[in-house]
């Protein structure tokens, strides 16, 4: 009899037998497993196959699944043919970091010089893996450039942060871009090379950074302002405009004048729910007993000094510190 | 909008003290620039509000007192800088007093450069700088150092750095008490053992680790770190009171380690009980469900016991 498990598992697809067969379309099928396996061997055989298989998987380089999309650029990189080279450079476009990460460890795999340019462009992409796969990609080309904005993009790529210091002023454009990146961390090595550097250029974007979301972006830039000339006293104002979550008292108050309980809640106390629902429960009781007049004669008071309590608490809930 | 130019030719101080509350940051500190460029008339009104309930609006009036320039504000401020409940409104009053350029203020911001707060160190420190001030002993070098992230330096004063740094270990900050063990560990010949055994307990997972491999050169024996680690605060939840509440208010307990479904189990099983409640009698419902929720309670103990952190 055959095993249970054996029905619901679907048969696992034979590379071996599909790679004799030169059966493309199967491979690039099998790309969709979720068995990493199977995945990578699929990738490996698509790129065994040579220069004929190139004009289908460029085709499939449309498919929407990031999976297929990163096995094909997998094998296109295998292949190293230089019909494959303008549709990679199309890809350092798409929307999924991973695939531009993927594509620009490809073009410098395969090696042309027509992707240079394009590599050069992927330097300032917003996502520090696709930088860096750029830089890799440009090094192993052996690419050199006299023009210092790019070479700090370059380093930038690299996360060579000494040598972006030594090219100075020309590297405050590319600092100030990474200052959008999304890594806090990366935020912060731009802010200290910014001061570092200390030429007046990089005011607006320091200013700008003094109002980050996060903590140590906020602090780094204070230590870098002064570096760069900008009036101490002004930095409070900046630091003052950070996204910050403040509750309002007097809404905390009347919820929980209205719905005891819920105005803790807002307060973000986990115990407010608690309150809300015993609140209701003895509500119903009282209700059921005693009549509702009676009841809200009752509970009216009690309501008053929830409501007073939330309001006070709210005044005095402490402020995110800078 | 208000027209802000127009305010201040006609000198109306009263009216831009009203814009430092403007819900707009920029009318906020437009206004703040224009009382401060009007000189000696809008010292003595924004004196009268330094103690105004808003934060912002502090920042506001003490930013625009630090241009005004005028010795009558110095010793409010040292007051603020001593006394004010906001570290921001501190660091602005520090700064304020550099600006001013009074040596008067020089006692108070050496107090404040020993403060827990980094900005209000950086602050007190920038303007004892303004103010002419050298440090004299290597304990005011060092806190001088600390308050300028200038970890490199401390390194270099030796022993003599010791007491200062863990001195600032009250800082709120973990990044900052992370750097202090940092150097603590690497300067040889003092005695810190009890501030790396306080270290070892902090309640930042980053800075106990720190402190755990910079134990041997603060001379922690090795063998004590367990059993000094344990005694750190609580801060993961605790198994019994979430257990608790899941047994008497079931999904309360779900709500309380922050589980999106809590609120959802807890509203139902609520709502269950006061229907049944209004066709039965009042205990009835829950004689049925407390065995059942005990077994729940006893899962979320668990559950909690699984989530330790070291």
């Amino acid at each position: 009899m055959l095993p249970l498990s054996d029905i619901f598992k679907p048969k696992k697809p034979d590379i071996e037998a599909m790679t004799q067969k030169k059966d493309i379309a199967g491979l690039i099928r099998a790309l969709r497993s979720s068995d990493l396996d199977v995945y990578t061997r699929a990738a490996k055989a698509l790129g065994s196959l040579g220069p004929e298989a190139v004009d289908v998987l460029v085709k499939t380089l449309k498919s929407k699944n990031k999976a297929v999309k990163l096995g094909i650029i997998g094998a296109l990189e295998l292949i190293k043919d230089p019909r494959s080279v303008e549709p990679l450079i199309l890809v350092l476009k798409d929307k999924d970091s991973e695939v531009r990460w993927q594509a620009a460890i490809a073009l410098g795999e395969i090696g042309y010089e027509r992707a240079i340019d394009p590599l050069v462009q992927a330097l300032r992409d917003p996502d520090k893996y696709v930088r860096y796969g750029a830089a890799f990609s440009l090094a192993k080309m052996g690419w050199k450039t006299a023009d210092a904005t790019d070479r700090a993009y370059y380093f930038i790529g690299m996360q060579e942060w000494r040598a972006v210091k030594t090219i100075g002023k020309p590297a405050i454009p590319a600092l100030n871009q990474l200052l959008r990146d999304r890594d806090a961390n990366v935020r912060v090595k731009a802010i200290e090379l910014l001061g570092e550097i200390g030429d007046a250029d990089a005011t607006p974007a320091l200013m700008r950074s003094l109002s980050d979301e996060n903590r140590e972006v906020r602090w780094n830039s204070v230590l870098s302002s002064s570096k760069v000339g900008i009036a101490l006293l002004h930095l409070p104002r900046q630091i003052a405009k950070r996204p910050q979550m403040i509750k309002n008292p007097i809404i905390a108050g009347f919820l929980n004048f209205l719905l005891p309980g819920m105005g803790y809640g807002y307060l973000g106390k986990w115990w407010g729910l608690l309150i809300f629902q015993i609140d209701i429960t003895t509500t119903v009781w009282l209700f059921k007993y005693q009549g509702e007049a009676n009841s809200y004669q009752v509970l009216f008071p009690i309501y008053l000094v929830l409501g007073i309590h939330a309001y006070y608490l709210g005044i005095k809930m402490p402020i995110d510190p800078p | 909008m208000p027209d802000i130019e127009a305010m201040k030719k006609a000198q109306d101080v009263k009216g831009l003290i009203h814009l430092l509350d403007h819900s707009e940051h920029d009318i906020q500190w437009r206004a703040a620039d224009a009382l401060g460029s009007l000189g000696e008339i809008a010292c003595d009104p924004l004196l009268k509000i330094l103690a105004f309930p808003k934060v912002n609006v502090r920042v506001g009036v003490i930013e625009a007192l630090g241009d005004i320039k005028s010795p009558r504000s110095v010793d409010p401020l040292i007051q603020t800088l001593a006394r004010d409940k906001s570290n921001e409104v501190r660091w602005v009053a520090a700064l304020a007093l550099g600006a001013i350029g009074d040596k008067r203020a020089i006692p108070a911001l050496l107090q404040s450069l020993r403060d827990g707060d980094r900005y209000l160190r950086y602050g007190s420190e920038k303007s004892l700088t303004m103010l002419g001030w050298q440090p004299e002993n290597d304990t005011d070098r060092t806190y001088a150092f600390i308050a300028m992230n200038d970890w490199e330096s401390i390194k270099k004063l030796g022993p003599a750095a010791v007491d200062p740094l863990m001195d600032i270990l009250k800082d709120k900050n973990p990044v900052t008490r992370g750097k202090i063990i940092d150097i603590l560990s690497s300067i040889r010949g003092h005695e810190a053992t009890q501030t790396c055994e306080a270290a070892l307990m902090d309640v930042d997972s980053g800075v106990r680790w720190k402190a755990v491999i910079g134990a041997r050169k603060c001379g922690v024996s090795n063998t004590r770190l367990p059993l000094i680690l344990s005694r750190r605060p609580w801060t993961t939840p605790s198994p019994v009171g979430a257990a608790t509440l899941n047994f008497f208010f079931f999904g309360l307990g779900y709500h309380y380690l922050q589980k999106w479904y809590g609120y959802l189990i807890y509203t139902s099983f609520m709502a269950t009980m006061v229907f049944v409640q209004l066709y039965t009698d009042v205990p009835v419902p829950f004689i049925y469900a407390y065995p059942i929720t005990w077994i729940f309670a006893i899962q979320t103990y668990f559950m909690v016991k699984k989530m330790h952190d070291l």
